[in-house]
């Protein structure tokens, strides 16, 4: 980490409950994991819907992952600025979540791509400090095209 | 356990109403409701009221409008499917005997709380990343398309079909046709959604009275429609990850209805489903079991969901033609049913249904497959 970084200057999730950010860039996704049965959750649970034990371990989930479906919004709220790929992303872990898709042209985009996990600037507080969220971008590209 | 009929039903014009309020409107259609079923409104003797953004004891200011005071009476809030929940509740008041006549209403007045694509409560993760329902819905359009094959052309068929069926009904808010094109050529949404694919902002209000069969038997002026069932579920919980292109909620729903109402899909002569999306009467119908799955856009094609089809679909042109009042719209579809059944269905008359079906769905939340949907089954 850069030196003469202070406090306020770290990084601060978005969401903290479901996105926890180690550092300028890296971070991972916060689920649970059900210690009687296995199965995984996005976001955290307090008890597991497939055998409803409430021995939920809280689990740092994979930064892999398969796009299920997805559109191109063009019609938002105003924090979010369009248009952007919204899409539908699956673990390996048995997870499906949201996420935009970031990193390359909307008309590229296909269902079945593979994605990585990228945590980057994502919006801001209502003090106006910027915040780190998460976005999924193709695996082949990563980096190059941000 | 008695039977639950419809004695009357009332609906307000659908549409923009700058100068009424959400309790004008809902006290419009509960004084129809009162009016049509031909009773003194003392023999009301509950009441409950489904809305979404109305802000508190929105029923409450209904009744006092009409001079309906100090009877229980509960607002309900279940999304998309509040007035459809409130119909539910009123129902379960009646069998199980606690009241013989019960009102439900359903109210919204969304152009002055809300514009723009409706989106998940703000705490939900999925919000947070910018979810949008009609993005969601354009998700699932989307992986339908790849999976089945439906073409863009078939899915703007039913915008198509029930603005046509809008055009018919005088309460409608859209009461002008549209074409393909018309739908392939309106403002970008979520693709491959469009403007003309996604139901409007409207204020709107409906209302029911319900009677026991007792009740029905004294009051009714030969005209009640039995309420043969009205079945609500939650969505599950995903365990893993599971088809968008079909909709366990809406099966799980329709199951528990068919089953009280002692029919199956065969028998249902028409329905009035949450097309709150084009692609949503779609899955909708799949899950109830109407249709085959992945078979609706070709029967749509076909014109089987028309009017004069097999089995029409939104006779009276649906959330997309008729408009989308939240909390109005699940006890809209009643009035619907109601009134095809009696035969009061105007240039939009089904010739001799029996048996009409009205399915709601609302709400998002995270990491369950639908928040609220009911099946409610109406038999002459």
């Amino acid at each position: 980490m850069t030196s003469g970084i202070d406090a306020k200057e770290a990084p601060v999730s978005f969401r903290p409950g479901e996105l926890e950010v180690t550092g300028p860039g890296t971070g991972h996704l916060i689920g649970s994991r059900c210690g009687s049965c296995g199965a995984h959750y996005f976001p955290r649970r307090q008890a597991c819907a497939r055998c409803l034990s409430p021995e939920m371990e809280t689990v740092p989930l994979s930064a892999e992952g398969t796009l299920y479906t997805y559109t191109v919004v063009r019609q938002s709220i105003p924090v979010f600025e369009v248009p952007y790929v919204l899409g539908y992303v699956d673990l390996p872990e048995g997870v499906r979540l949201m996420s935009q898709i970031a990193g390359c042209d909307p008309d590229d985009v296909r269902i079945g791509m593979p994605l990585v996990l990228s945590i980057e600037p994502f919006g801001e507080d209502e003090d106006g400090n910027e915040l780190t969220g998460y976005r999924f971008r193709p695996a082949t590209t990563e980096e190059s095209h941000d | 356990m008695t039977d639950v009929y419809v004695l009357g039903a009332g609906m307000t014009q659908f549409g923009k109403h700058p100068d009424r309020r959400s309790d004008d409107l809902g006290a419009d259609a509960v004084r129809e409701a009162i009016d049509d079923a031909g009773i003194d409104a003392r023999r009301i003797e509950a009441a409950y009221c489904g809305h979404v953004f109305q802000g508190m004891v929105t029923g409450q200011r209904i009744l006092a409008q009409l001079g309906l005071a100090g009877l229980p009476l509960s607002n309900v809030e279940n999304a998309c499917s509040s007035g459809a929940t409130a119909v539910r509740e009123a129902s379960l008041a009646i069998r199980a005997g606690e009241h013989d006549v019960v009102v439900a209403v359903g109210t919204e007045h969304l152009t002055s709380r809300f514009r723009g694509a409706l989106t998940p409560d703000p705490d939900d993760p999925e919000a947070a990343v910018g979810a949008t329902m009609p993005g969601v819905y354009a998700m699932r359009a989307r992986r339908y398309m790849e999976e089945t094959g439906m073409t863009r052309e078939q899915l703007a068929l039913i915008p198509v079909k029930n603005k046509h069926n809008a055009s018919l009904n005088p309460l409608a808010q859209f009461r002008k046709p549209v074409t393909v094109e018309d739908v392939l050529e309106s403002r970008p949404i979520a693709d491959p959604l469009n403007l003309l694919d996604c139901s409007p902002v409207t204020d709107g209000a409906a209302a029911v009275v319900l009677a026991s069969g007792e009740a029905a038997k004294q009051l009714g002026n030969g005209r009640a429609i039995r309420l043969a069932a009205s079945a609500l579920r939650t969505g599950v919980v995903e365990t893993e990850p599971t088809s968008m292109t079909f909709e366990p909620l809406t099966h799980m729903t329709a199951t528990d209805a068919y089953e009280r109402a002692g029919i199956g899909p065969g028998d249902v002569n028409m329905a009035e489903v949450h097309d709150c999306f084009s692609i949503a009467e779609v899955l909708r119908v799949e899950g109830l079991g109407l249709f085959p799955q992945g078979k609706y856009p070709a029967a749509v094609e076909a014109g089987e969901a028309d009017l004069g089809g097999r089995l029409p679909v939104n006779p009276s042109g649906g959330l997309l033609g008729k408009g989308h009042p939240l909390g109005a719209t699940g006890v809209a579809q009643v009035v619907e049913i109601v009134r095809q059944l009696r035969g009061e269905g105007g240039d939009r008359q089904i010739p001799d249904a029996k048996v009409g079906l009205a399915h709601c769905r609302g709400g998002k939340a995270v990491g369950i497959e639908g928040a609220a949907c009911t099946v409610q089954i109406l038999v002459r």
